[in-house]
Parts: C-alpha cells; sequence; structure tokens
C-alpha cells in the first residue's frame, strides 16, 4: 500500500514535470527576428512592462490588476494566433498545448496567491508564453503581408 | 477496457504517428543508427495487431484477450527498458568510461528485473488477473521511468547538446509516468471500474504523446552526428585533401 501510495505521487509529479519540459522547450525556440515588438506595440499589450518591472526592479505585485493585466492579454493573443494570419483559422498541436499550459499557469498563480507564496516565477512563466505567442503571430503577420516579396519589390509593384 | 470510437480513434492516431516516425527515420537514413527505437515501434506495432486480433477474435470479455493485453504489456515494458539503455549509451557517446560504469549497471538492473519477472509471473501464471499483474507492471513502469529521469539528469549534467535525444526521453518520461501512476491508482483502488476506464483512456493517450513528440523530433529537430562518425568525416575529409589539390582545376 506504502509502495503504491509513493509510486503515485512520484509518477504523477514526474508526469507533470515532463509536460512542463515539453511546454519550456517549444518556447526556448529561436525565431530568425524579433517579431514580437510590433505585435505588442500594435495591440498595446502590457506583459512586456509587467515582466520589466518584476526583472528589474522586483516591484511589488498588485495581484489584481496583474491577473487582469494577463488575462486580457492571453485572450487578445490567442484571438490573434486563431485569426491573424492563419489561413487555416486552426491552432496547431503546439499552440494547442502551450494555451493549456496557459491556462494552467493562471490557475497556479491563483493558488499562490491564495497560498500566500511567491507570484513571481508563475507570472515570468506567462510572459514567456506570451512572447512566444506575439512572436507566432509577428511572423504569419510578416509572412502573410508580403508573401514571397520582398519589402523593396512589393512597393515597386505598386 | 471496453473499446470505444474515443479509443479506436486514438489506436489509428498511433499506427499513423508510427508510421510516420519511421517514414522520417527512413528519409533521413536513420533506420540503421536508430536501430532501437525503429525496433521498439515495431514491437508497439506488433502488440497492437495482436491485441486487436485478440479483442476482434475473443471479445473484450475473454480471458484470451486478457492474456493476449497484459503479456504484450510486460513484453512492451521490457522492451522499453531496452531502448532506455540504447538512450544512455546514446548520451554517453562522448564519455567511454562513465558508459563503461553504466553499463554494468543497467545489465545488472535488466537481469534483475528479467529474472524478478520471469519468477514472479510463472509462479502466479494461474491467478495471473488477480491485483498481482497491476502491481508487477505498476512496478515495471516505475522502474523504467526511474531510469528515465536519470537519463535525463545525466543529460543535463553532461550539458549534452542533442536535442533529438532530449526530445526523445521526454517522450519516454510521459510514456512511463502516465501508466505507473495510473496503475498504482488502480492497485489502491482495488481495480474498481472507474480506475479501469481512467486507464483506457490514460495509457493510449501517453503513448500517442510519446508517438508526436517522437515524430516532432525525427521531423523538426536536427540529430548530432556522433562524435566517431564525424571524426571519421574529418579523415576522410583530410586525406582526400591532396588528391583535390593535385586534380586540374
Amino acid at each position: 500500500m506504502i509502495m503504491a501510495t509513493l509510486i503515485l505521487v512520484i509518477s504523477t509529479a514526474l508526469f507533470f514535470f515532463y509536460i512542463q519540459v515539453t511546454c519550456q522547450k517549444i518556447l526556448r525556440r529561436k525565431f530568425d527576428q524579433e517579431y514580437a515588438a510590433s505585435i505588442v506595440n500594435a495591440n498595446r499589450l502590457e506583459f512586456p512592462a509587467v515582466r520589466k518591472a518584476l526583472e528589474e526592479f522586483d516591484a511589488p505585485v498588485d495581484y489584481a490588476r496583474l491577473r487582469m493585466t494577463l488575462r486580457c492579454d492571453f485572450l487578445a493573443l490567442t484571438y490573434l494566433l486563431k485569426n491573424a494570419g492563419n489561413l487555416n483559422q486552426r491552432y496547431s498541436h503546439e499552440e494547442r498545448l502551450l494555451i493549456m499550459y496557459g491556462r494552467a499557469l493562471f490557475f497556479s498563480l491563483f493558488l499562490r496567491h491564495l497560498l500566500q507564496l511567491k507570484e513571481k516565477p508563475a507570472v515570468l512563466k506567462l510572459a514567456a508564453v506570451l512572447q512566444y505567442f506575439a512572436n507566432i503571430v509577428g511572423q504569419r503577420v510578416n509572412r502573410v503581408r508580403f508573401g514571397n516579396l520582398a519589402p523593396s519589390d512589393y512597393l515597386l509593384s505598386l | 477496457m471496453r473499446p470505444s470510437l474515443f479509443n479506436t480513434g486514438i489506436q489509428y492516431a498511433c499506427y499513423a504517428a508510427e508510421l510516420g516516425v519511421v517514414f522520417f527515420l527512413g528519409r533521413r537514413s536513420r533506420l540503421r543508427d536508430e536501430v532501437w527505437l525503429a525496433a521498439y515501434l515495431a514491437a508497439l506495432l506488433g502488440v497492437g495487431i495482436i491485441r486487436s486480433y485478440g479483442l476482434y477474435s475473443y471479445g473484450v470479455n475473454s480471458i484470451q484477450y486478457a492474456y493476449s493485453y497484459w503479456l504484450t504489456d510486460v513484453v512492451l515494458a521490457l522492451g522499453a527498458f531496452l531502448l532506455v539503455c540504447a538512450l544512455f549509451r546514446r548520451a554517453c557517446s562522448r564519455h567511454s568510461r562513465l558508459w563503461a560504469t553504466l553499463r554494468t549497471m543497467l545489465v545488472s538492473v535488466f537481469a534483475l528485473v528479467a529474472g524478478v519477472s520471469f519468477i514472479s509471473l510463472s509462479k502466479n501464471y494461474d491467478h495471473l488477473f488477480s491485483m498481482f499483474i497491476v502491481e508487477f507492471q505498476q512496478n515495471l513502469y516505475f522502474a523504467c521511468l526511474v531510469l528515465n529521469t536519470l537519463l535525463y539528469l545525466l543529460m543535463a549534467h553532461l550539458e549534452s547538446t542533442d536535442e533529438q535525444l532530449n526530445w526523445l526521453v521526454i517522450g519516454l518520461g510521459l510514456q512511463f509516468s502516465g501508466p505507473a501512476a495510473n496503475l498504482a491508482f488502480m492497485y489502491l483502488a482495488h481495480s474498481q471500474s472507474h480506475s479501469g476506464s481512467l486507464f483506457s483512456y490514460l495509457s493510449p493517450l501517453c503513448t500517442l504523446g510519446m508517438l508526436s513528440i517522437w515524430l516532432y523530433a525525427v521531423a523538426r529537430v536536427p540529430s548530432e552526428v556522433p562524435e566517431r562518425v564525424s571524426g571519421e568525416l574529418a579523415v576522410e575529409t583530410a586525406a582526400l585533401r591532396p588528391l583535390r589539390a593535385a586534380r586540374p582545376s
């Protein structure tokens, strides 16, 4: 009985560990250029400011505002992910997994707040997910806008 | 283990993913290098066919199907153990002394697992479908999970740059941890119907998760050429250099 309980606890923990490792490895993907900045500016997303405040100044966290900010950015980016420059209007498998991971992180943020634990690690992980989404959207928009044309070719064709 | 549309869908998705992994391995001419991976995939495919045959010939509640299901699961778990050993070898391709130590340890662990499996299966063959088989499988999967996690930690310690291997290990981790947790839950719940039905969903889903990760690994992630091969190529290139220089342009 004790052995089975031990196996249940350790295996469940390792199951979630491997899922988290999978998500973190997807998030570490390198893009050929920084696409996120244009999407962040165009849609007035706030997560880079939140991340900067936490990383550089270690500012105290206003939980209610932070949660609302991240939630709004998450909703905006998941909408754009499906509808902006996406010909299939469908999430890929990676995106679905990361959306679930994002929701799990929101739940973790809520639990951390409830148990009065540090919220910073969960917020930084959420910001990394949002940064990845912004990069994907930016990459798609960039590809659709010009197709195979270089910007100069596009201008000459006008 | 009642077959449903969902289970059948997962089963066919698994077959498609297996074929996809083999296709990409073949396309990159890596079937010979990844022979253990190909063998494990072949075992997965074979087990799927045997189980389907048992299911459609004898029915879901028959003793024949139960025997084919659990005994093929034991074969799969032992095959997975050998695959983990092969991945250990690949991770230690640049550390021959470490591999010599690990090889002895892995052979001892495999002999122990195989010996204990053989003795306990032969002793309990008459009452195989009591809680014995659940406990036995749970221990086997857990041993594989611990070894796989050790491999993951070893790779992190050695700062391995083999991304494909990293993905393969993560996939295997999912494949072992889900069923190990579920079998332990079944054992604690004394094989009540809800724990059994959870197993019938979770186990194929974990296999599909592993195969999807492997498919991504072999299709998208570049494989690192082992040191030995790159060394041979360097020697060949050096040997060809004077010939190239002498060739008229």
